[in-house]
Protein backbone atom coordinates (compact mmCIF):
# COMPACT_ATOMS: atom_id res chain seq x y z
CA UNK A 1 0.00 0.00 0.00
CA UNK A 2 1.17 3.51 -0.78
CA UNK A 3 -0.85 6.59 0.07
CA UNK A 4 -4.55 6.40 0.97
CA UNK A 5 -7.56 8.63 1.01
CA UNK A 6 -8.86 9.26 4.52
CA UNK A 7 -12.59 9.50 5.11
CA UNK A 8 -14.46 10.41 8.24
CA UNK A 9 -17.68 8.70 9.20
CA UNK A 10 -20.28 11.25 10.29
CA UNK A 11 -23.47 9.57 11.44
CA UNK A 12 -23.10 6.79 8.89
CA UNK A 13 -22.14 9.14 6.07
CA UNK A 14 -18.56 9.12 4.81
CA UNK A 15 -16.86 12.39 3.91
CA UNK A 16 -13.47 12.67 2.25
CA UNK A 17 -11.14 14.29 4.77
CA UNK A 18 -7.81 14.20 2.99
CA UNK A 19 -6.44 12.67 -0.19
CA UNK A 20 -3.16 10.82 -0.69
CA UNK A 21 -2.22 10.56 2.95
CA UNK A 22 1.16 8.97 3.51
CA UNK A 23 1.56 9.45 7.25
CA UNK A 24 -0.83 8.99 10.17
CA UNK A 25 0.18 9.40 13.81
CA UNK A 26 -2.37 8.77 16.57
CA UNK A 27 -1.72 10.89 19.67
CA UNK A 28 -2.35 10.10 23.32
CA UNK A 29 -5.00 12.82 23.57
CA UNK A 30 -7.23 10.97 21.12
CA UNK A 31 -6.40 13.07 18.09
CA UNK A 32 -4.93 11.83 14.85
CA UNK A 33 -2.29 13.72 12.91
CA UNK A 34 -2.16 13.11 9.18
CA UNK A 35 0.00 14.37 6.37
CA UNK A 36 -0.33 13.82 2.64
CA UNK A 37 2.14 13.69 -0.20
CA UNK A 38 1.45 17.36 -0.97
CA UNK A 39 2.64 18.40 2.47
CA UNK A 40 -0.84 19.23 3.79
CA UNK A 41 -1.47 18.38 7.42
CA UNK A 42 -4.53 17.96 9.57
CA UNK A 43 -5.31 16.98 13.10
CA UNK A 44 -8.68 15.43 13.83
CA UNK A 45 -10.31 14.24 17.01
CA UNK A 46 -11.16 10.73 15.83
CA UNK A 47 -10.29 7.07 15.98
CA UNK A 48 -9.46 4.71 13.14
CA UNK A 49 -12.60 2.73 12.31
CA UNK A 50 -11.44 0.69 9.34
CA UNK A 51 -8.45 0.37 7.00
CA UNK A 52 -9.16 -0.95 3.51
CA UNK A 53 -5.60 -1.32 2.40
CA UNK A 54 -6.35 -2.82 -1.00
CA UNK A 55 -8.60 0.10 -1.85
CA UNK A 56 -6.30 2.71 -0.30
CA UNK A 57 -9.02 3.84 2.04
CA UNK A 58 -8.82 4.67 5.73
CA UNK A 59 -12.03 5.44 7.55
CA UNK A 60 -12.07 7.45 10.75
CA UNK A 61 -14.85 7.80 13.25
CA UNK A 62 -15.41 11.01 15.17
CA UNK A 63 -15.01 11.05 18.91
CA UNK A 64 -15.84 13.58 21.60
CA UNK A 65 -15.92 16.69 19.53
CA UNK A 66 -17.81 17.22 16.29
CA UNK A 67 -15.46 19.71 14.67
CA UNK A 68 -12.34 18.95 12.72
CA UNK A 69 -9.32 20.97 13.75
CA UNK A 70 -7.67 22.03 10.59
CA UNK A 71 -4.39 23.89 10.71
CA UNK A 72 -0.79 23.75 9.73
CA UNK A 73 1.83 22.75 12.20
CA UNK A 74 4.51 25.22 13.18
CA UNK A 75 7.68 25.11 15.22
CA UNK A 76 8.82 27.45 17.96
CA UNK A 77 11.61 27.99 20.47
CA UNK A 78 11.40 28.95 24.12
CA UNK A 79 14.20 29.50 26.62
CA UNK A 80 14.40 27.15 29.55
CA UNK A 81 14.47 29.98 32.06
CA UNK A 82 11.76 31.74 34.00
CA UNK A 83 13.22 35.24 33.87
CA UNK A 84 13.68 35.80 30.16
CA UNK A 85 17.44 35.81 29.84
CA UNK A 86 20.52 33.87 30.79
CA UNK A 87 23.44 35.08 32.83
CA UNK A 88 26.98 34.94 31.49
CA UNK A 89 28.37 31.51 32.34
CA UNK A 90 24.92 30.00 32.78
CA UNK A 91 23.99 26.97 30.67
CA UNK A 92 21.82 28.25 27.82
CA UNK A 93 19.05 25.79 27.03
CA UNK A 94 16.17 26.27 24.62
CA UNK A 95 13.15 24.07 24.14
CA UNK A 96 12.05 23.30 20.60
CA UNK A 97 8.38 22.44 20.04
CA UNK A 98 6.17 21.54 17.12
CA UNK A 99 2.42 21.97 17.17
CA UNK A 100 0.08 24.92 17.05
CA UNK A 101 -0.76 27.91 19.23
CA UNK A 102 2.07 27.04 21.64
CA UNK A 103 0.47 23.64 22.26
CA UNK A 104 2.94 20.92 21.24
CA UNK A 105 1.63 17.94 19.28
CA UNK A 106 2.35 14.53 20.70
CA UNK A 107 4.41 12.38 18.38
CA UNK A 108 5.54 15.27 16.16
CA UNK A 109 8.37 14.50 13.78
CA UNK A 110 11.55 16.50 14.36
CA UNK A 111 13.81 14.55 12.03
CA UNK A 112 14.21 17.11 9.23
CA UNK A 113 15.30 20.05 11.33
CA UNK A 114 18.51 21.96 11.69
CA UNK A 115 19.36 24.76 14.07
CA UNK A 116 21.73 27.73 13.95
CA UNK A 117 22.95 30.37 16.36
CA UNK A 118 23.70 33.75 14.82
CA UNK A 119 25.97 36.21 16.57
CA UNK A 120 27.34 39.32 14.86
CA UNK A 121 26.19 37.95 11.49
CA UNK A 122 27.94 34.58 11.68
CA UNK A 123 25.67 31.51 11.74
CA UNK A 124 26.95 28.42 13.55
CA UNK A 125 25.09 25.11 13.28
CA UNK A 126 23.94 23.76 16.63
CA UNK A 127 22.82 20.32 17.68
CA UNK A 128 19.21 19.49 18.46
CA UNK A 129 18.99 16.72 21.00
CA UNK A 130 16.37 14.68 22.80
CA UNK A 131 15.35 15.62 26.28
CA UNK A 132 12.71 13.36 27.82
CA UNK A 133 9.72 13.71 25.48
CA UNK A 134 10.81 16.95 23.86
CA UNK A 135 13.71 18.49 21.92
CA UNK A 136 16.32 20.84 23.22
CA UNK A 137 19.09 23.06 22.01
CA UNK A 138 21.93 23.46 24.45
CA UNK A 139 24.38 26.26 23.75
CA UNK A 140 26.47 25.42 26.78
CA UNK A 141 27.99 27.91 29.18
CA UNK A 142 30.18 29.77 26.72
CA UNK A 143 27.46 31.66 24.84
CA UNK A 144 27.43 35.42 25.36
CA UNK A 145 25.77 38.51 23.97
CA UNK A 146 22.62 38.93 21.97
CA UNK A 147 22.08 35.75 19.98
CA UNK A 148 19.52 34.97 17.33
CA UNK A 149 18.74 31.28 17.22
CA UNK A 150 16.68 29.76 14.49
CA UNK A 151 15.49 26.32 13.46
CA UNK A 152 14.58 25.28 9.95
CA UNK A 153 12.52 22.24 9.04
CA UNK A 154 12.91 21.16 5.45
CA UNK A 155 9.95 19.75 3.56
CA UNK A 156 7.22 20.56 1.13
CA UNK A 157 6.15 23.09 3.69
CA UNK A 158 9.16 24.92 5.14
CA UNK A 159 8.99 25.75 8.82
CA UNK A 160 11.12 28.33 10.60
CA UNK A 161 11.34 29.27 14.27
CA UNK A 162 13.36 32.19 15.60
CA UNK A 163 14.10 33.58 19.01
CA UNK A 164 16.37 36.33 20.27
CA UNK A 165 18.19 35.47 23.46
CA UNK A 166 20.02 37.80 25.73
CA UNK A 167 22.92 36.22 27.54
CA UNK A 168 24.34 38.48 30.17
CA UNK A 169 22.79 41.93 30.26
CA UNK A 170 23.43 43.44 26.86
CA UNK A 171 21.14 46.12 25.56
CA UNK A 172 21.15 46.31 21.81
CA UNK A 173 18.81 47.98 19.42
CA UNK A 174 18.13 47.38 15.75
CA UNK A 175 18.75 43.68 15.30
CA UNK A 176 19.72 42.67 11.80
CA UNK A 177 17.36 40.31 9.96
CA UNK A 178 18.74 36.83 9.40
CA UNK A 179 17.67 36.71 5.75
CA UNK A 180 15.15 33.89 6.12
CA UNK A 181 12.71 33.56 3.20
CA UNK A 182 9.93 34.58 5.60
CA UNK A 183 10.99 36.28 8.78
CA UNK A 184 9.50 38.19 11.69
CA UNK A 185 11.85 40.88 12.95
CA UNK A 186 11.31 42.90 16.15
CA UNK A 187 11.29 46.60 15.22
CA UNK A 188 13.21 47.67 18.28
CA UNK A 189 14.83 45.02 20.36
CA UNK A 190 14.64 46.03 23.95
CA UNK A 191 13.10 44.57 27.06
CA UNK A 192 9.46 44.04 26.24
CA UNK A 193 7.11 44.40 29.17
CA UNK A 194 3.53 43.59 29.85
CA UNK A 195 1.40 46.69 29.51
CA UNK A 196 3.36 48.03 26.52
CA UNK A 197 2.97 47.78 22.76
CA UNK A 198 5.40 45.65 20.80
CA UNK A 199 6.03 46.09 17.09
CA UNK A 200 7.36 43.58 14.60
CA UNK A 201 8.04 43.64 10.88
CA UNK A 202 7.46 40.78 8.47
CA UNK A 203 10.01 40.34 5.71
CA UNK A 204 9.65 38.07 2.71
CA UNK A 205 12.98 37.51 1.01
CA UNK A 206 14.26 40.58 2.80
CA UNK A 207 11.41 42.85 1.66
CA UNK A 208 8.55 44.12 3.85
CA UNK A 209 5.44 42.01 3.39
CA UNK A 210 2.28 44.11 3.40
CA UNK A 211 -1.17 42.77 4.22
CA UNK A 212 0.11 39.58 5.84
CA UNK A 213 -1.88 38.03 8.66
CA UNK A 214 0.25 37.72 11.79
CA UNK A 215 -1.22 35.48 14.46
CA UNK A 216 -0.15 36.11 18.02
CA UNK A 217 -0.52 33.90 21.05
CA UNK A 218 0.98 33.45 24.50
CA UNK A 219 1.80 30.48 26.65
CA UNK A 220 -1.06 30.94 29.11
CA UNK A 221 -3.87 31.24 26.59
CA UNK A 222 -6.82 28.94 27.11
CA UNK A 223 -8.00 29.58 23.60
CA UNK A 224 -7.82 26.66 21.18
CA UNK A 225 -6.85 28.95 18.34
CA UNK A 226 -4.59 31.99 18.26
CA UNK A 227 -6.24 34.72 20.35
CA UNK A 228 -4.91 37.63 18.27
CA UNK A 229 -4.88 38.20 14.52
CA UNK A 230 -3.04 41.24 13.15
CA UNK A 231 -2.44 42.52 9.63
CA UNK A 232 0.80 44.10 8.49
CA UNK A 233 0.84 47.65 7.14
CA UNK A 234 2.40 48.70 3.85
CA UNK A 235 5.86 48.55 5.36
CA UNK A 236 5.21 45.09 6.77
CA UNK A 237 4.79 46.26 10.35
CA UNK A 238 2.19 45.55 12.97
CA UNK A 239 2.03 45.81 16.73
CA UNK A 240 0.25 44.33 19.69
CA UNK A 241 -0.37 45.46 23.23
CA UNK A 242 1.15 42.89 25.58
CA UNK A 243 -1.55 41.99 28.06
CA UNK A 244 -0.45 38.54 29.23
CA UNK A 245 2.39 37.23 31.33
CA UNK A 246 5.06 35.00 29.84
CA UNK A 247 6.37 34.61 26.34
CA UNK A 248 4.51 35.54 23.17
CA UNK A 249 4.62 33.71 19.85
CA UNK A 250 4.14 35.50 16.54
CA UNK A 251 3.38 33.37 13.49
CA UNK A 252 3.11 34.24 9.82
CA UNK A 253 2.50 31.95 6.88
CA UNK A 254 2.65 32.10 3.12
CA UNK A 255 1.68 29.32 0.75
CA UNK A 256 4.70 27.16 1.50
CA UNK A 257 6.33 28.64 4.58
CA UNK A 258 5.36 29.13 8.20
CA UNK A 259 7.70 31.26 10.26
CA UNK A 260 7.48 32.03 13.97
CA UNK A 261 9.18 34.44 16.31
CA UNK A 262 9.15 34.00 20.06
CA UNK A 263 9.12 37.19 22.08
CA UNK A 264 10.81 36.49 25.38
CA UNK A 265 9.81 39.04 27.96
CA UNK A 266 12.80 39.89 30.08
CA UNK A 267 13.45 41.66 33.34
CA UNK B 1 22.17 41.03 38.41
CA UNK B 2 18.58 40.67 37.36
CA UNK B 3 16.39 43.70 37.62
CA UNK B 4 13.36 43.64 39.86
CA UNK B 5 10.12 42.62 38.25
CA UNK B 6 8.43 45.60 36.61
CA UNK B 7 5.64 46.92 38.90
CA UNK B 8 2.90 45.67 36.65
CA UNK B 9 4.32 42.15 36.50
CA UNK B 10 4.86 42.23 40.25
CA UNK B 11 1.21 43.08 40.83
CA UNK B 12 -0.01 40.35 38.49
CA UNK B 13 2.29 37.80 40.09
CA UNK B 14 1.08 38.79 43.56
CA UNK B 15 -2.61 38.80 42.62
CA UNK B 16 -2.37 35.66 40.50
CA UNK B 17 -4.15 36.93 37.40
CA UNK B 18 -4.92 40.06 35.39
CA UNK B 19 -8.34 41.59 35.93
CA UNK B 20 -9.86 45.06 35.49
CA UNK B 21 -9.84 45.78 39.23
CA UNK B 22 -6.15 45.00 39.56
CA UNK B 23 -5.36 47.25 36.60
CA UNK B 24 -7.15 50.16 38.27
CA UNK B 25 -5.09 49.53 41.42
CA UNK B 26 -1.91 49.53 39.32
CA UNK B 27 -2.82 52.95 37.91
CA UNK B 28 -3.42 54.25 41.45
CA UNK B 29 -0.13 52.87 42.78
CA UNK B 30 1.93 54.17 39.86
CA UNK B 31 0.28 57.60 40.06
CA UNK B 32 0.87 57.83 43.81
CA UNK B 33 4.55 56.90 43.44
CA UNK B 34 5.08 59.54 40.78
CA UNK B 35 2.97 62.22 42.46
CA UNK B 36 4.56 61.80 45.87
CA UNK B 37 8.03 61.06 44.46
CA UNK B 38 8.42 57.86 46.44
CA UNK B 39 9.67 54.35 45.85
CA UNK B 40 8.38 51.04 47.14
CA UNK B 41 8.05 51.05 50.92
CA UNK B 42 10.66 49.22 52.92
CA UNK B 43 9.65 49.84 56.50
CA UNK B 44 6.57 52.00 56.90
CA UNK B 45 7.78 55.12 55.11
CA UNK B 46 4.46 54.95 53.30
CA UNK B 47 0.92 54.46 54.52
CA UNK B 48 -2.05 53.37 52.44
CA UNK B 49 -5.60 53.78 53.66
CA UNK B 50 -7.88 51.76 51.42
CA UNK B 51 -11.66 51.93 51.49
CA UNK B 52 -12.21 48.65 49.71
CA UNK B 53 -10.98 45.08 49.94
CA UNK B 54 -11.24 44.42 46.19
CA UNK B 55 -8.57 43.41 43.65
CA UNK B 56 -6.99 46.86 43.34
CA UNK B 57 -5.67 46.65 46.90
CA UNK B 58 -3.29 43.88 45.83
CA UNK B 59 -1.63 46.36 43.46
CA UNK B 60 -1.22 48.77 46.38
CA UNK B 61 0.42 46.04 48.45
CA UNK B 62 2.70 44.68 45.75
CA UNK B 63 3.76 47.94 44.06
CA UNK B 64 3.80 50.38 46.97
CA UNK B 65 4.82 47.85 49.60
CA UNK B 66 2.05 48.95 51.96
CA UNK B 67 1.04 45.57 53.24
CA UNK B 68 -1.32 43.98 55.69
CA UNK B 69 1.58 42.30 57.45
CA UNK B 70 3.64 45.45 57.96
CA UNK B 71 0.66 47.31 59.30
CA UNK B 72 0.92 50.22 56.88
CA UNK B 73 -2.14 49.11 54.94
CA UNK B 74 -5.17 50.38 56.77
CA UNK B 75 -8.46 48.94 55.63
CA UNK B 76 -11.72 50.79 56.03
CA UNK B 77 -14.68 48.67 55.06
CA UNK B 78 -16.56 51.34 53.08
CA UNK B 79 -16.93 49.47 49.79
CA UNK B 80 -15.46 52.41 47.86
CA UNK B 81 -12.59 52.39 45.40
CA UNK B 82 -10.84 55.16 47.27
CA UNK B 83 -7.19 55.10 48.24
CA UNK B 84 -5.24 57.53 50.38
CA UNK B 85 -1.50 57.17 49.94
CA UNK B 86 0.83 59.07 52.23
CA UNK B 87 4.56 59.51 52.70
CA UNK B 88 5.78 59.99 56.27
CA UNK B 89 9.13 61.33 55.03
CA UNK B 90 7.61 63.90 52.69
CA UNK B 91 4.67 64.62 54.99
CA UNK B 92 2.36 64.47 52.02
CA UNK B 93 -0.79 62.53 51.27
CA UNK B 94 -2.98 62.16 48.22
CA UNK B 95 -6.56 60.85 48.15
CA UNK B 96 -7.48 59.07 44.93
CA UNK B 97 -11.09 58.13 44.15
CA UNK B 98 -12.21 56.09 41.19
CA UNK B 99 -14.75 58.02 39.13
CA UNK B 100 -18.27 56.70 39.14
CA UNK B 101 -19.59 55.81 35.71
CA UNK B 102 -23.25 55.02 35.28
CA UNK B 103 -22.58 53.72 31.78
CA UNK B 104 -20.12 50.88 31.46
CA UNK B 105 -18.34 50.22 28.18
CA UNK B 106 -19.78 47.37 26.08
CA UNK B 107 -16.55 45.38 26.54
CA UNK B 108 -16.76 45.75 30.32
CA UNK B 109 -20.39 44.62 30.38
CA UNK B 110 -19.67 41.59 28.24
CA UNK B 111 -16.49 40.75 30.18
CA UNK B 112 -18.40 40.80 33.45
CA UNK B 113 -21.15 38.67 31.92
CA UNK B 114 -18.62 36.04 30.88
CA UNK B 115 -16.75 36.26 34.15
CA UNK B 116 -19.91 35.53 36.10
CA UNK B 117 -20.58 32.34 34.19
CA UNK B 118 -19.58 29.09 35.88
CA UNK B 119 -18.53 27.45 32.66
CA UNK B 120 -17.26 28.98 29.45
CA UNK B 121 -17.15 27.35 26.05
CA UNK B 122 -13.85 27.54 24.17
CA UNK B 123 -15.25 30.37 22.05
CA UNK B 124 -16.37 32.27 25.13
CA UNK B 125 -12.99 31.74 26.78
CA UNK B 126 -11.29 33.17 23.69
CA UNK B 127 -13.74 36.10 23.69
CA UNK B 128 -13.02 36.74 27.36
CA UNK B 129 -9.25 36.84 26.70
CA UNK B 130 -9.82 39.24 23.81
CA UNK B 131 -12.00 41.51 25.93
CA UNK B 132 -9.51 41.52 28.78
CA UNK B 133 -6.71 42.51 26.39
CA UNK B 134 -8.86 45.40 25.17
CA UNK B 135 -9.79 46.50 28.70
CA UNK B 136 -6.11 46.20 29.68
CA UNK B 137 -4.96 48.47 26.87
CA UNK B 138 -7.76 50.98 27.47
CA UNK B 139 -7.14 51.10 31.22
CA UNK B 140 -3.40 51.51 30.94
CA UNK B 141 -3.51 54.10 28.17
CA UNK B 142 -6.38 56.26 29.46
CA UNK B 143 -5.43 59.63 30.99
CA UNK B 144 -5.39 59.22 34.78
CA UNK B 145 -7.94 62.02 35.23
CA UNK B 146 -10.41 60.13 33.03
CA UNK B 147 -10.43 57.31 35.55
CA UNK B 148 -9.85 58.98 38.92
CA UNK B 149 -10.35 62.16 40.92
CA UNK B 150 -7.44 63.03 43.17
CA UNK B 151 -6.48 65.71 45.65
CA UNK B 152 -3.64 66.41 48.04
CA UNK B 153 -4.91 66.27 51.60
CA UNK B 154 -3.67 67.01 55.10
CA UNK B 155 -3.50 63.68 56.83
CA UNK B 156 -3.08 63.01 60.49
CA UNK B 157 -0.64 60.16 60.15
CA UNK B 158 -1.55 57.00 62.04
CA UNK B 159 1.02 55.66 64.47
CA UNK B 160 3.48 53.13 63.17
CA UNK B 161 2.65 49.50 63.86
CA UNK B 162 3.47 48.42 67.42
CA UNK B 163 5.17 45.20 68.38
CA UNK B 164 3.53 43.61 71.41
CA UNK B 165 4.51 40.78 73.68
CA UNK B 166 2.97 37.37 73.19
CA UNK B 167 1.34 35.67 76.18
CA UNK B 168 -0.26 32.27 76.53
CA UNK B 169 -4.05 31.99 76.42
CA UNK B 170 -5.29 30.45 79.65
CA UNK B 171 -7.85 28.31 77.78
CA UNK B 172 -6.35 27.05 74.52
CA UNK B 173 -2.71 27.47 75.43
CA UNK B 174 -1.86 29.21 72.17
CA UNK B 175 0.13 32.39 72.03
CA UNK B 176 -1.75 35.68 71.74
CA UNK B 177 -0.71 39.33 71.49
CA UNK B 178 -1.07 40.77 75.00
CA UNK B 179 -3.02 43.80 73.78
CA UNK B 180 -5.63 41.49 72.26
CA UNK B 181 -6.12 39.23 75.31
CA UNK B 182 -9.10 39.59 77.62
CA UNK B 183 -9.25 39.11 81.38
CA UNK B 184 -11.59 36.27 82.38
CA UNK B 185 -12.24 33.88 85.27
CA UNK B 186 -9.65 31.53 83.69
CA UNK B 187 -7.11 34.31 83.35
CA UNK B 188 -6.06 36.13 80.17
CA UNK B 189 -7.69 34.51 77.17
CA UNK B 190 -7.64 35.05 73.44
CA UNK B 191 -10.52 36.42 71.36
CA UNK B 192 -11.40 33.03 69.90
CA UNK B 193 -11.78 31.46 73.33
CA UNK B 194 -13.73 34.49 74.56
CA UNK B 195 -16.20 34.16 71.67
CA UNK B 196 -16.50 30.41 72.27
CA UNK B 197 -17.18 31.03 75.91
CA UNK B 198 -19.92 33.48 75.01
CA UNK B 199 -21.37 31.03 72.50
CA UNK B 200 -20.55 33.33 69.59
CA UNK B 201 -17.83 31.34 67.87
Amino acid sequence: MCESNVYIDRAGHEELLMESVDRIIPAEDGSIFMENIFGERKVVKARIKEMELVHHRIILEEIDRPEVLERNQEIWLEPDTDHGHFHAGEEVVLKLSKGYNMKPDQGADYSAMEAFAVNEGAADPIHIHDHHDSKEINLGQEADGLLQIYVHEHGIRELYAKVVMEIGHHHHHGLQPLGLPLEIVPSDYSHACMGESYEIQVLQNGQPLAGAEVKVTYASTRSKDYPHHLTTSEDGRTKIFLSARGNYLFSVATQNITSTFTLVKSF
Amino acid sequence: MCKDLPPLERAVQFHGHVCPGLLMGIRVAEFAQKHLGVNQDIDEELVAIVETNSCGVDAIQSILGCTFGKGNLIYKDYGKNVYTIASREKKRAVRIAQKYRDKKSPESIRYRELNNQDHLTEEEEAEREDLLALIFENTMSAPFEDLFNWQDIDLVFPEKAQIHATIQCAVCGEGVMDSKATESAEGLICKACLLAKEGLA
